[in-house]
């Protein structure tokens, strides 16, 4: 019987579904931009003339190689998300790469993994590469407690050693210049230094001495090894450094150099950050170090013959950096352009003047790295590259050389500048830009896709119908003839010149002819099938995307935003108001101080718009956007803050008259996840707010792990199903419902559970509640038109499972014409079916089209990176035990436990999109059509099509045989009707 | 092309229809001089011209008209019988549209709808041209009885093929025939908010 059912179920998805793309469509109408995330650490592989890299690590736990030609990803290997794949260190000598908890050693040409190492348990704190005789041959890894060394060539462990009083010795450093020795450094924070060297060659403490330094507290950036093997330490209170020889067998004390004696004049708050470089793991670190004495401030040491010497004082000089070339180490230096400001308080004011405004920022972010010799502090000749910074942009925050000795020996050099906002430019000497990566992109939060406006054509001829026409309409008949007879001129122009550029590009080579998409030439297509990606990334910065290209059109950073900010994007204004401008708004909630602050900005350009948003002194708890408009067509959003009081936005007279009038029939809900409280509220008509219903789920039993309401833009087009004997099964189609999930507290795997509540967010009714036993998070839920679904572990079975929900008024219709949900006395009926999924999933979606006409799929966003285009006639809880004749009529297939994952549904195909977090769909102009972008990692655009492409002919239509035919027939009847007429005359003379 | 039988007698006619149908064979009971005109235009010409010229009749052509003194009582049932027939015509198709219906069937394909819209389509076409039918009744004394009858019958022809319409479910008699056109109810209330941001 099953054998059966599940060839009844096969044969239905053999003649319903195949959605596959075809060879010829991949890249059509899809793309994928693969992302890192911020770099952390960054090399230049340079030993070899013809594979130049760049190798980065960054804080997505990846390491990868890119193309220092074109920015382009050569490999990339991502590791587990999280604390657990986390990146400690990389060390880069040829080929090797350390990793926090494992050691990790990968081949930099194609990113294969040469070996891996476990370490011994224990926080991680420091490695380095060590060196013999001038080889690199082991790595050295400090932990809490112990020291290791590992082979370089296979990562075997050669020694480890465990550290002596490793509960009171902050152990931090571990050095070695290439001798036989290795030496730890570790610190009793206000009392004494400790340094212990062990031999290489097996590990033996050879000496173990403390030297008195009651002003240190940490080692890391204040102390470094420099020269030959002096240990310098800076420190703040005393305003000066402090040396000593590392290998000195006699105990000797620190030795103090007060900074005021080297003429170095200091700013107040002086927070020292020493830099040195270490060409070579097997030699000597360079007698040559920087010294960071202000944020803009900087000074080049030397140390000889056991003497400190200045070389040359930076400043203003945000970023230095060493590098290495050969024999050569030069030092690079990142300073403002316009040197006319001298005093230190005069930059630093100016500064964070410039950076608020943000208009005349150009001239002040123009930085210019000057390249100087490190062993004398003499200036390169030529060596100033001028880096125009981006004024919608961040501050550079770290600077990557790479410096490579020319054909006549002289040295030249390429630099990696990263920003605050995570993009990472790459600049070659002449100061022109070789690539740049917007690795923000890397961390969406959030987005929306808004429509492109229309042409200047179009506008022109629907301004005719808009403000024009009322200025004209004194002028009489006559001119509003002559206006129309003009437009329709113009448009006769477009479409010319239109024609005329087709014919032009259709003669060219098709590898020519390039559409070049500009902010300026932008224009809604014929279906609306081209949209404006706008995109909220983590770091605070926005960007626009086009999504038929996927290129960034603009992009703007939001200093100020803090790291863990809450974002909330809402389009109050879409193109269709012209002339007026579209209008998004984001809310940026601080999570620590509550306080939450609008970004009202045109999605089109980036541009910040002249709209004054209300400044919010209370924190905002929730946003809620009303399908009321202003006289300007601007949707009004309100936000509640944790007074109850709400705030509209605009609140011109027209919208808070409006507001009064409306506000008995406006309702709130607000959610409070830590007290298990959900709570309703309705507007009165002073903006504030009464409470109208709360519901208690207890938090010592189970958790609110998420809310989720209808989408607004959602249109569902029948409002019931027809059932095998044609009557109709009426949806309940409440807009005011809320699925919530609960999770228990209690993670035992007998007495977990999940719970579904659906409530009512108006009344506060609970509709439905269901519970899954045995089962866990996390959970993934969809919720649209009459249904839920969700997406569970079913902790018994040890399985994933979908469980689907689906409400139905019954056959009579309570209310055809309105609905409101307080009147409603009938609870409806509720139909609940589970099915076993083959795999965990990371996020799911629903199609959304413009009239919901088109059958709907969910999107499910596989931790595999395939997305995964999952009919919801699967999840249908009407599917029969047993197929009848009714069921069949009404095309159910019958019920089988087991849901396929079947590849043809793999919407990007082998695109896949790592690490996916959200995936957001957009109705386009097309019925059929429905945009998709995927986000995470990666971001993947692309179209399906759920119900097929009905409205459009496919891409393979023969148009030439078509037309051939009809031509040839209409030939052949005209050809005919003249033979006849002959043959006839013929007849009749006969 | 004129037909000279207008004027001219039966058997003229007979040749000048001849004259414009092509006939395999003709016979000339007027021995006219036709030989010497091959063209059967030019012959029918010249038919006219000789009939017009001298008084030459067929044979067993009269002048006066021969007065129709029987109007016998057979021709009269005839006439009613050919009427009954006529009034008839619809009933009598209506079993073998029964078997036809059943034969089709009640799956909806090309062949069962052309049979529904014959079905249909008849009756419907018979009702138009209703008042024609009845002014062939009209020399039946039962005309009335008749005209009733026809009527009948070709209601019961669209009757089935309505039936036959119903059960291949092609008549909007379900709800579900109306859902696309039940408009998405008004929303009273507007709702919003979320999880405590």
């Amino acid at each position: 019987m099953a054998n059966l059912r599940t060839c009844l179920a096969f044969l239905f998805l053999c003649c319903s579904l195949c959605d596959a793309v075809y060879e010829d469509q991949v890249g059509k109408f899809d793309w994928r931009q693969q992302y890192v995330g911020k770099v952390l650490f960054a090399h230049f592989e340079s030993h070899s003339q013809a594979s130049k890299k760049l190798i980065l690590a960054t804080d997505k736990n990846i390491v990868a190689s890119l193309n220092p030609r074109t920015g382009d990803l050569f490999w990339r290997q991502v590791d587990k998300a999280g604390p657990e794949g986390h990146i400690d260190t990389l060390l880069f000598h040829g080929q090797v790469t350390g990793n926090g908890r494992l050691l990790r050693s990968w081949e930099s040409s194609v990113g294969a993994l040469n070996w891996e190492m476990l370490l011994d348990p224990g926080s991680f704190l420091a490695a380095v590469l060590v060196g013999t005789q001038d080889s690199v041959k082991f790595v050295a890894v400090l932990k809490k407690a112990t020291v290791s060394l590992h082979y370089l060539s296979n990562g075997h462990q050669k020694w480890t050693e465990t550290l002596p009083d490793s509960d009171t010795v902050h152990y931090q450093a571990v050095y070695s210049s290439g001798g036989s020795q290795l030496f730890v450094l570790g610190v009793v924070p206000h009392s004494h230094l400790s340094i212990i060297t062990f031999n290489i060659e097996d590990g033996e403490i050879t000496s173990q001495r403390s030297v008195d330094a009651p002003w240190l507290s940490s080692i890391q950036a204040r102390c470094t090894v420099v020269g030959q093997g002096v240990l310098i330490c800076a420190d703040a209170s005393t305003l000066s450094l402090y040396m000593l020889p590392l290998s000195s067998e006699e105990p000797v004390g620190l030795q103090q150099v007060p900074l005021q004696s080297l003429d170095l004049d200091l700013a107040l708050g002086f927070q020292p950050v020493l830099l040195t470089t270490q060409p070579n793991p097997a030699r000597p670190p360079l007698a040559q170090f920087f010294l960071q004495l202000g944020p803009d401030h900087h000074v080049l040491l030397q140390l000889s013959d056991g003497h400190l010497s200045p070389l040359r004082d930076f400043q203003p000089a945000f970023l230095v950096s060493f590098a290495t070339t050969g024999e050569k180490t030069v030092a690079a230096v990142l300073s403002p352009k316009n040197e006319t400001v001298s005093s230190k308080e005069g930059v630093k004011r100016s500064f964070s003047e410039q950076s608020n405004q943000g208009s005349l920022i150009t001239i002040l972010f123009e930085r210019k790295p000057d390249l100087y010799s490190a062993d004398s502090g003499r200036r390169l000749l030529d060596t100033t590259v001028t880096i125009h910074l981006d004024p919608n942009g961040g501050k550079p925050e770290k600077l990557y050389v790479h410096a490579f000795l020319k054909k006549d020996d002289s040295v030249g050099y390429r630099v990696l500048v990263q920003t605050e906002d995570h993009t990472i430019t790459f600049l070659q000497q002449p100061g022109r830009i070789v690539w740049t990566r917007e690795e923000a992109l890397a961390d969406v939060v959030t987005m929306e896709m808004v429509d492109l406006p229309l042409t200047g054509t179009q506008a022109e001829l629907e301004g005719e119908f808009g403000k024009k026409a009322a200025g004209l309409a004194g002028y009489g008949l006559a001119a509003m003839v002559l206006k129309r007879l003009s437009s329709q001129l113009i448009l006769l122009q477009a479409w010319i010149a239109h024609l005329w550029k087709l014919f032009y590009d259709a003669r060219k080579p098709r590898s020519q002819v390039k559409n070049e998409v500009t902010i300026e030439t932008l224009a809604r297509d014929e279906f609306n099938l081209q949209k404006m990606m706008v995109m909220v990334t983590a770091s605070g910065k926005l960007f626009g995307i086009d999504s038929k290209s996927g290129m960034v059109l603009w992009k703007h950073y939001l200093r100020n935003v803090q790291p863990n900010a809450v974002f909330k994007l809402m389009v109050q204004r879409t193109t269709a108001h012209f002339p007026h401008p579209p209008q998004c708004t984001l809310l940026i909630k601080d999570k620590e101080t509550g306080l939450a602050a609008l970004h009202v900005f045109n999605p089109i350009f980036g541009k910040k718009s002249h709209v004054t948003p209300p400044t919010l002194s209370r924190p905002v708890l929730q946003s809620l956007l009303l399908p009321l408009m202003d006289q300007d067509y601007s949707k009004v959003l309100l936000l509640i803050d944790d007074e109850y009081k709400v705030t509209a936005f605009p609140s011109t007279k027209n919208v808070l008259q409006q507001l009064q009038e409306m506000a008995s029939a406006i309702y709130f809900f607000l959610v409070d996840a830590s007290q298990g409280k959900l709570s309703g509220f309705r507007l009165r008509k002073d903006l504030s707010t009464e409470l109208i219903w709360e519901v208690v789920i207890p938090p010592e039993v189970q958790k609110i792990v998420a809310v989720k309401g209808k989408r607004a833009n959602e249109h569902v087009h029948s409002q019931g199903r027809v059932m095998g004997d044609r009557s109709v099964l009426y949806k309940y189609l409440n807009p005011n419902l809320l699925a919530v999930v609960t999770e228990s507290v209690d993670t035992h795997q007998e007495r977990s559970f999940v719970g579904v509540f659906l409530i009512d967010g108006v009344t506060g009714r609970i509709i439905h509640e269901a519970v899954q036993r045995k089962a866990r998070g996390p959970i993934h839920l969809v919720h649209s038109e009459n249904w839920v679904v969700y997406e569970y572990w079913n902790a018994k079975s040890r399985r994933n499972e979908f469980s689907v929900l689906e409400l139905f008024e019954g056959t009579e219709l309570y209310n055809s014409t309105v609905f409101s949900s307080l009147d409603r006395p009938h609870l409806p009926q509720v139909l609940q079916q589970s099915y076993i999924f083959p795999s965990s999933i990371s996020t799911m979606e629903a199609t959304l089209t413009e009239k919901g006409i088109t059958s709907r799929h969910l999107l499910v966003g596989l931790p595999s990176g395939a997305i995964l285009s999952l009919p919801k006639m699967f999840l249908d809880p009407r599917r029969p035990e047993m197929a009848t004749e009714q069921s069949r009529e009404e095309n159910l297939i019958p019920y089988a436990p087991e849901m396929p994952i079947r590849t043809e549904w793999f919407i990007n195909y082998n695109q896949s999109v790592t690490r996916v977090r959200g995936i957001y769909t957009a109705p386009s102009g097309l019925e059929s059509t429905c945009l998709v972008v995927a986000y995470g990692l990666d971001i993947f655009q692309t179209r399906v099509y759920p119900s097929k492409q009905f409205d459009v002919l496919k891409d393979d239509y023969d148009y030439v045989l078509i037309s051939s035919v009809l031509f040839g027939l209409f030939f052949a009847t005209m050809i005919s009707k003249r033979l006849a007429q002959v043959k006839l005359l013929n007849r009749a003379w006969r | 092309m004129a037909s000279p039988g207008g004027h001219g007698g039966g058997a003229v006619s007979t040749r000048g229809g001849g004259g414009t149908r092509r006939m395999k064979w003709a016979l000339e009971l007027s021995l006219g001089n036709t030989r010497q005109f091959p063209v059967p235009s030019c012959r029918s010409r010249g038919d006219r011209q000789s009939s017009q010229g001298d008084t030459l009749y067929p044979i067993g052509y009269s002048d006066k008209p021969v007065p129709d003194t029987s109007v016998q009582e057979a021709d009269r049932n005839l006439v009613e019988k050919r009427c009954w027939d006529v009034a008839l015509g619809p009933l009598k198709q209506i079993p073998m549209n029964l078997f036809i219906m059943y034969m089709s069937g009640n799956t909806i394909s090309i062949f069962p709808i052309m049979m529904v819209c014959m079905m249909a389509w008849r009756p419907i076409q018979a009702l138009m041209s209703l008042s024609a039918t009845f002014k062939l009744l009209e020399s039946s004394s039962q005309q009335w009885l008749q005209g009733i009858v026809y009527l009948i019958g070709n209601l019961l022809g669209s009757a089935l093929a309505i039936y036959k319409c119903q059960s291949m479910g092609l008549l909007p008699t379900h709800s579900s025939d109306w859902l696309a056109f039940i408009e998405p109810p008004q929303r009273m209330e507007i709702m919003g908010g979320g999880m405590v941001l």
